[in-house]
């Protein structure tokens, strides 16, 4: 038998194998997610949605850095209980400008996909500086450093570069100012702050959201963030006003 | 006929279905294909005979 | 070690750590105090003390060609001691977090101790320092067996094993400094992830290197869930973690996904590293330690190839029934569930096929330990993925989905099936490696047996009363036709379950130190008796067959 004829036939078998098993497993993925990537052309339109402020941006990330997402969902599913305690259930299109989602996949606390307004900030500045000062049987930890630890707002357009990048909206106008749009949105008294509502609207909130003015902390980010949690658009509630009628 | 959701969505759907048919299918007759009887039972046994050693 | 390797591996192993030293260098110079900056300094680090490591052994005298009529074993020694390491650290941390929810002052005030920063640490370590290091251990065990062929060099098996373990070491370390990028068991960010695609490359070319020295041309069937591991692990990995960092000296990067479509493939990758990371892989375990250790062929050798299809092409669509009731649209979720419950199929076949491999050796799991953890982990297997698939319907998840069943369900297929095989697999290759008649102690493979046994029983019902009465909370309904219960009534119910959680993995913990024990008892007995024998004198061939030794 010749040696080579022998390897060969060996080896060939072995890649036939690779090819096989590389076959048989991708093709259902790819055949099950490529219809999501048309998805575009039927589900809701949501003209109002706006993007996240470079400091709900930097909130999300703390968010992000935190892994709230372990133990809070923000996906409200089409069940009745599920609409009546937390809220509208959750469309695809508000979740658009999230690279990555958080839906979670647990809740060992509450769903938060429309947590935004539902609290005050002092509540949540209490909640996150000790959740058993607010919520005695909470068993969540205590995130008392956010309100002691100065943002890092100077790199936030790269971020916001980088979200667009991988299709979020932003503007030149958006990236170019996002350090001082930061503080800006936690500095109502400043002229900075006007600049945050002329580039994402009136309704953006701008406010002293860790209740301590002049110093931009990764608190103020956060419940800046948390605030506008499921107020991105009003496509959600568009339903359940319809109905009402 | 122009590639839209619709044409994506009926093909995962109806693909997916014959996809597993020929598969199974062809597993089902690889593994009782009569002449691969005495390769797999030499394989099963293979390992556990004694082989301290590589063959080269 | 050094003195295995040949003088050209020597230099280029040299080479290979001084470009990671460069490496580490300039990350750390173009991160400074971002996260990729400490994980440069990580690398410099690790890079320097490989070189003095390699360069300490340089002019050793190089192995004579006697060594090729061996199997290369050194690495996978070194890989089951490593694999241990993370266990011990992994379930640990798994039960400090257990802890935290029964007493959410368990963080001492610091931020990186908080739970959402170490449940990855756990989650990482048990899957992929644990899981990852024994499947990587055992298959380079398995692949040269199987093959009757020695490794082609002596080089990439350390790559494999050490670059591997650079990648779970900046995972976990990237967590507690907050870098990650929030995708379930993906965190890790864009440059690790880089990292292990490289690492699994030279892995996956060793593994087809070795199998094609091979002297038959049947490839043994285990060798077949360890490629599938491999290859769909990589597939995924690298579509999952498609991502734009903010710039090179960030760690921090966004996800080239959003919204439903990261959704959906997160869940296609998160489901999928469950099929092919912990079922996959640690049935290659199963299907050369288990008829091995029983010393019976496998039941049927026909069905294993078919439940191999089976398993490969079913758990691909079945992602989505993580997504039931979201704004998934309704026919994904639909089909994801339909291909779950069909999953049962192979997936049953594949542990019956295991328990009925041991019709004729059941005497033997009587009185083996090591063989019984590998019977119970087909029985976990069997249970866990018909627990899956029956949760993957759209009614039975609408209760279970957000609850502590998941998790309950998780830690069975984690702790009953992946731990129990790989304990199993690493007891009985153990005293085959250090060539030993057997382990150190019987006792204390039968004490950690039953320690896990009772630590993964008492998890699991916990779990599932606690997921079962939070779900059932979430949606009762009072007589006026408003819910009955606020969240906080929730969770105030889960605290004696939460309780009885953390005592079952504390159980499983104490196990697994009592084997870190045994198992470097018989290592040292192993160098002891090594230094005993004259020099030149051959070690003993005990590893010949499995000895079986009855606990007393």
């Amino acid at each position: 038998m010749n040696v080579f004829g022998f390897h060969y036939r060996l080896e060939r078998k072995a890649i036939g194998l690779v090819l096989a098993i590389i076959g048989v497993a991708s093709i259902g993925g790819i055949v099950e997610i490529a219809p999501l990537f048309t998805i575009h052309q039927t589900v809701e339109e949501a003209p109002d949605m706006r993007v996240y402020t470079p400091l709900e941006l930097a909130g999300r990330n703390i968010y992000i850095r935190e892994g709230c997402y372990a133990c809070h969902s923000q996906m409200i599913r089409t069940l009745r209980d599920e609409v009546e305690r937390y809220g509208p259930y959750s469309l695809a299109v508000e979740s658009k400008y999230d690279h990555p989602m958080l839906w979670g996949s647990k809740r060992t606390g509450p769903d938060l996909a429309r947590l935004g307004g539902k609290y005050s900030d002092e509540w949540h500045v209490a909640h996150l500086n000790n959740p058993r000062d607010v919520v005695p049987q909470s068993v969540m930890p205590a995130y008392g450093w956010l309100g002691r630890t100065d943002l890092q707002a100077a790199d936030l357009g790269a971020h916001l570069k980088a979200m667009r990048a991988v299709g979020v909206p932003y503007t030149d106008d958006m990236i170019a100012n996002a350090a001082t749009d930061a503080y800006g949105q936690a500095a109502p008294d400043t002229p900075f702050a006007e600049g945050v509502t002329k580039r994402y609207g009136e309704a953006t909130n701008v406010r002293v959201f860790d209740g301590a003015p002049g110093r931009l902390t990764e608190m103020d980010a956060l419940v800046a963030y948390l605030q506008i949690l499921g107020r991105l658009t009003a496509a959600a509630q568009k339903p359940l006003a319809a109905a009402k009628e | 006929m122009e590639f839209n959701h619709n044409v994506a969505v009926w093909f995962s759907k109806s693909f997916g279905l014959f996809y597993l048919m020929a598969l199974s299918l062809a597993v089902v007759v690889y593994a009782y294909w009569p002449a691969n009887k005495a390769r797999f039972e030499d394989a099963a046994g293979s390992i556990l005979s004694d082989e301290d050693k590589p063959w080269r | 070690m050094i003195e295995q390797l040949s003088r050209n591996e020597r230099q280029l192993s040299l080479v290979i750590l001084l470009c990671l030293a460069v490496l580490g260098l300039s990350m750390a110079a173009v991160g400074r105090d971002d996260p990729l900056g400490a994980h440069g300094a990580l690398v410099l680090l690790a890079a320097i003390g490989g070189l003095f490591f390699v360069i300490s052994g340089y002019y050793a005298p190089e192995a004579g060609p006697e060594r090729l009529h061996s199997y290369y074993d050194d690495p996978s020694k070194v890989g089951i001691v490593i694999a241990m390491a993370w266990a011990l650290i992994g379930l640990f941390v798994g039960d400090w977090v257990a802890w935290q929810l029964v007493n959410p002052d368990l963080t001492f005030d610091a931020p990186w101790s908080s739970f959402g920063r170490i449940r990855p640490v756990h989650t990482t370590a048990v899957i992929f320092g644990f899981g990852g290091n024994a499947l990587i251990a055992t298959s380079f065990y398995v692949m040269q067996r199987t093959s009757r062929a020695r490794m082609p060099d002596q080089l990439s098996p350390w790559f494999v094993v050490f670059g591997y373990n650079l990648f779970c070491l900046l995972a976990v370390t990237g967590y507690l400094m907050g870098s990650t990028q929030s995708k379930e068991y993906a965190e890790p960010e864009w440059y690790a992830d880089i990292w292990l695609v490289i690492v699994w490359v030279v892995y996956f070319v060793l593994y087809l290197r070795t199998l094609s020295r091979r002297s038959e041309p049947h490839i043994y069937v285990a060798n077949w869930y360890y490629l599938a591991f491999i290859l769909v692990v990589a597939v995924l990995h690298i579509v999952n973690n498609i991502a734009v960092p903010v710039s090179f000296g960030h760690a921090k990067s966004y996800s080239i996904f959003s919204g439903v479509q990261d959704a959906m493939t997160q869940w296609w990758y998160g489901h999928n590293a469950v099929a092919f990371f912990l079922t996959s892989g640690f049935l290659g375990m199963m299907y050369y330690y288990l008829p091995k250790r029983a010393g019976r062929p496998i039941f049927s050798y026909r069905i294993s190839i078919i439940s191999f299809w089976g398993i490969t092409f079913f758990y691909m669509w079945a992602g989505s029934h993580h997504l039931h009731y979201t704004a998934l649209p309704h026919w994904v979720q639909t089909l994801g569930m339909t291909f779950s419950v069909m999953l049962l199929v192979p997936s049953w076949a594949s542990a019956g096929n295991a328990l009925l491999t041991l019709n004729g050796a059941w005497h033997k799991v009587r009185d083996d330990a090591t063989l019984r953890f590998m019977m119970v982990a087909a029985v976990f297997y069997g249970l866990s993925t018909f627990e899956g698939s029956f949760m993957a319907i759209r009614s039975v998840n609408s209760l279970s989905h957000y609850t502590d069943w998941t998790v309950g369900h998780v830690h069975a297929g984690a702790l009953g099936w992946v731990a129990m095989i790989t304990f199993g697999s690493i007891y009985a290759s153990v005293p085959w490696l250090w060539k030993r008649p057997a382990m150190h102690s019987a006792r204390l493979v039968e004490a950690h047996f039953w320690l896990a046994l009772a630590g993964t029983i008492i998890y699991v019902f916990a779990m599932w009363n606690s997921g079962i009465i939070q779900g059932l909370m979430w949606r009762t309904y009072n007589e006026s036709g408003t819910l009955a219960y606020s969240f906080v009534d929730s969770l105030v119910a889960m605290h004696p379950y939460y309780i009885a959680r953390a005592i079952g993995g504390l159980l499983f913990l104490i196990g697994a130190v009592i084997g870190c024990y045994n198992i470097w008892m018989t290592i040292r007995t192993a160098a002891r008796s090594a230094d005993a024998r004259a020099p030149g004198e051959p070690a003993p061939l005990y590893a010949r067959k499995p000895a079986l030794e009855p606990a007393e």
